[in-house]
């Protein structure tokens, strides 16, 4: 303790006597501070730090982090191909649009072999193509579904060493998250692969749709209703089956701050958790078949590097004091992404700036251990899918990190730094009492239901859209550096989606539609979906199986969200 | 039109887009430029949008679009808002739009688009440029 008000002393003396005055001598209202121990009293290396693997862990979630498991040096991967398509995520036009293009962009667009497929609005919100609400939007943010015959046309070529069997798919798709899985089970069991053998993951994170991304589908009972359906009958009979991908990163675009970010997404796991714990299931029994996509970020990096470090040790907490998990592998959260930069950050303005944003992002990323992965393509804000030119530029960054920085080599490089450890600490406080508030207001349901987050979240976004305009808040080539003498350069781009005829794909697919709805059994559709509303009228009923017979008959997206709108009433 | 009166403006969601941050913010930013905004919500359908203008009397329509819908809807919006006589109110975009688009937006008739390229300083100036006129 006398070492600590020692240090406290002199670097009082310190900034009184030399760094106020040399500031001031340079008209700095605040000139660059120095952190000392004095900053970190109280810090114990083994409680608040510990070693990768070993709770609390801050050091690292796994005792070799991922980044050196699948990208490290040395590794084919982190020198390889795969680099370029380890995080595809794709989609656009009709079934046959997105299976030929899997084909002709060799892997590109693929993620674990597996697609990462993109959907378009109409399927994420359950409406047909052919509704009317639909027009213009068809095959635009991703691919159309609308029946079963859509993804058999998608996943034409996965047979073979390729197979349902053999690869894990990813749906980035939430409200009607339960109806795409259903495809996937009747699609498998068509193709007599069993369903416990499916391996993938859909994002089926409602709650941040209701307070960030707005694709909600039902009300947010119902809809949580809908996410322990896919919990409980997924530990029943898909034991590789992920159940929910739970993303902080929307909620960070939308103007979340960090903290927010990262308190709201524990929010909205405990609230996924509690729903699977009060269906009867045990903590431990579904909890590893859970992940998180990722919490977002920004450009101040040692802050958003700390967040996340403190992360770890908060969802530790959470799952061995609150759930009481009994197994440590289950304390840590596991999430494969990572965003440091953020995509808010990047500019529409001199776009190759944004390469170099995503970079320093991927540097710190790795210096925590984790993946560094480059989002967003620094050519995303000039318009929706990226070119194969920014696919170039952010595999051969992450492997200039790994390979030539060697930032995989040395795992937590900057524990015991003063400044990180104050600020790890410090976001462990905020993040902790920000989950405390939640609690305090009513809990995450009632909260989301309020809009309370959403407003929280906008409050943000105001707050930093007006520091942008006074200044405060600066972007390179926006709102500063923006004279006749700075140059926009914009490199060569081949665009991603350059093989599809684009403009054609919503007239193709309603002939799609057409087509499949005459050569179906409509009785056969009818009696599916009349059973489909009657079970959603029992709370107690998993829906799961009635969609995979209803999908079978090739029922569409939009009949049976009907039925089940008929009974839950719709949300917006 | 009296020039001291404020200037009533349509926020709308059109479509079924759901990212909001880009309406509320600029709203926001229009508010404390001295402008009552109305917002519409998400999902708005363009009929929806224009009886709102009708009803709220506004003297002007922004729409907000990151979905690559943007064409499809300023076609219905300009054609609904001829049908309802009300094309002498200036209609507005924003959101992810390609510069290649822009050109096309203008000669369907759309008076002013703006990205994430714009200022807020920029947009106050057009609408009240383009009310005058």
């Amino acid at each position: 303790m006398s070492d600590i008000n020692a240090y406290k002393r002199d670097k009082e003396k310190w900034e009184q006597e030399k760094l106020i005055p040399a500031g001031q001598k340079l008209h700095m209202e605040n000139p660059p501070r120095m952190y000392t121990p004095a900053d970190l009293d109280g810090f114990d290396f083994k409680k608040d730090v510990g070693f990768p693997g070993e709770f609390p862990f801050v050091a690292g979630r796994h005792t070799i982090p991922l980044l050196s498991a699948f990208w490290g040096r040395g590794k084919t991967l982190g020198a390889g191909k795969a680099m370029k398509t380890a995080f595809g995520y794709s989609g656009c036009g009709t079934g046959s649009d997105l299976r030929d293009f899997y084909e002709t962009e060799k892997g590109r667009g693929l993620s674990a072999r597996g697609p990462n497929i993109a959907f378009d609005l109409p399927t994420q919100i359950g409406l047909d193509s052919d509704d009317e609400r639909a027009e213009g939007e068809v095959g635009k943010v991703g691919v159309a579904v609308d029946t079963l015959k859509d993804f058999e046309t998608i996943y034409e070529n996965f047979i073979g060493d390729r197979g349902l069997d053999k690869i894990s798919s990813n749906w980035t798709i939430n409200g009607t998250a339960n109806i795409i899985l259903a495809m996937y089970i009747a699609l498998a069991e068509k193709r007599g692969i069993p369903q416990s053998s499916l391996r993938g993951t859909p994002q089926n994170d409602i709650l941040k749709e209701f307070i960030a991304r707005g694709t909600q589908t039902f009300p947010i009972e119902h809809s949580m209703r809908m996410t322990r359906d896919t919990i409980t009958y997924c530990t029943e009979h898909m034991p590789k089956m992920n159940t929910i991908s739970i993303s902080g990163f929307h909620m960070r675009e939308a103007g979340a701050t960090r903290v927010q970010a990262i308190a709201f997404t524990f929010a909205n796991a405990m609230a996924y958790i509690q729903e699977a714990i009060d269906a009867g299931l045990d903590i431990d029994a579904f909890i590893g078949r859970t992940s998180f996509l990722n919490f977002g970020g920004g450009m101040e990096v040692f802050k958003e590097a700390a967040a996340r470090r403190a992360a770890r040790v908060v969802w530790a907490k959470i799952m061995r004091d609150k759930f009481k998990s009994q197994n440590p592998k289950h304390w840590i959260y596991k999430e494969t992404g990572a965003a440091l930069a953020g995509f808010w950050t990047a500019t529409k303005q001199r776009p190759l700036n944004n390469w170099i944003r995503v970079a320093i992002g991927a540097a710190f990323s790795a210096m925590i251990g984790d993946a560094p992965v480059l989002s967003p393509p620094f050519d995303e804000p000039l318009g929706l899918g990226h070119s194969t030119e920014a696919g170039q530029f952010a595999g051969d960054a992450a492997r200039i990190i790994i390979e030539e920085c060697k930032l995989g080599d040395v795992q937590d490089p900057l524990a015991g730094s003063y400044y990180f450890e104050h600020l790890t600490k410090k976001y462990t406080d905020e993040i902790s009492q920000t989950l405390e508030k939640i609690d305090s207001l009513g809990g995450t349901i009632k909260l989301v239901k309020d809009g309370w987050m959403k407003n929280e979240i906008v409050r943000s976004a105001v707050a930093f859209g007006k520091k942008m305009a006074t200044g405060e808040e600066i972007q390179v080539g926006v709102n500063k550096y923006t004279e006749d003498d700075e140059i926009e350069i914009i490199p060569k781009l081949t665009p991603m989606y350059a093989s599809i005829d684009r403009d054609s794909a919503e007239k193709r697919q309603l002939q799609n539609l057409n087509k499949i709805m005459e050569e179906r059994d409509g009785n056969k559709v009818r009696s599916c979906l009349e059973k489909i509303e009657n079970a959603a009228k029992d709370e107690k009923m998993n829906l799961i199986p009635l969609f995979v017979d209803a999908v079978k008959e090739y029922a569409t997206i939009g009949e049976i969200c009907n039925s089940l709108k008929n009974v839950f009433g719709e949300a917006l | 039109m009296n020039t001291n009166k404020k200037i009533r403006i349509l926020m709308a969601k059109v479509g079924l887009d759901g990212h909001d941050k880009g309406v509320l913010l600029i709203s926001s930013i229009l508010r404390d430029a001295g402008m009552e905004v109305i917002y519409t919500g998400l999902r708005r359908t363009p009929a929806e949008c224009v009886n709102t203008a009708i009803q709220e009397d506004v003297d002007i329509i922004g729409i907000s679009i990151l979905s690559d819908a943007h064409m499809s809807i300023a076609k219905k919006m300009v054609a609904l808002m001829k049908e309802n006589e009300i094309e002498d109110k200036p209609l507005l975009m924003g959101g992810v739009i390609p510069d290649e688009d822009i050109t096309k937006l203008k000669e369907i008739g759309v008076a002013g688009v703006f990205t994430q390229s714009s200022t807020y300083e920029e947009m106050i100036n057009f609408i009240h440029s383009a009310i005058k006129n």
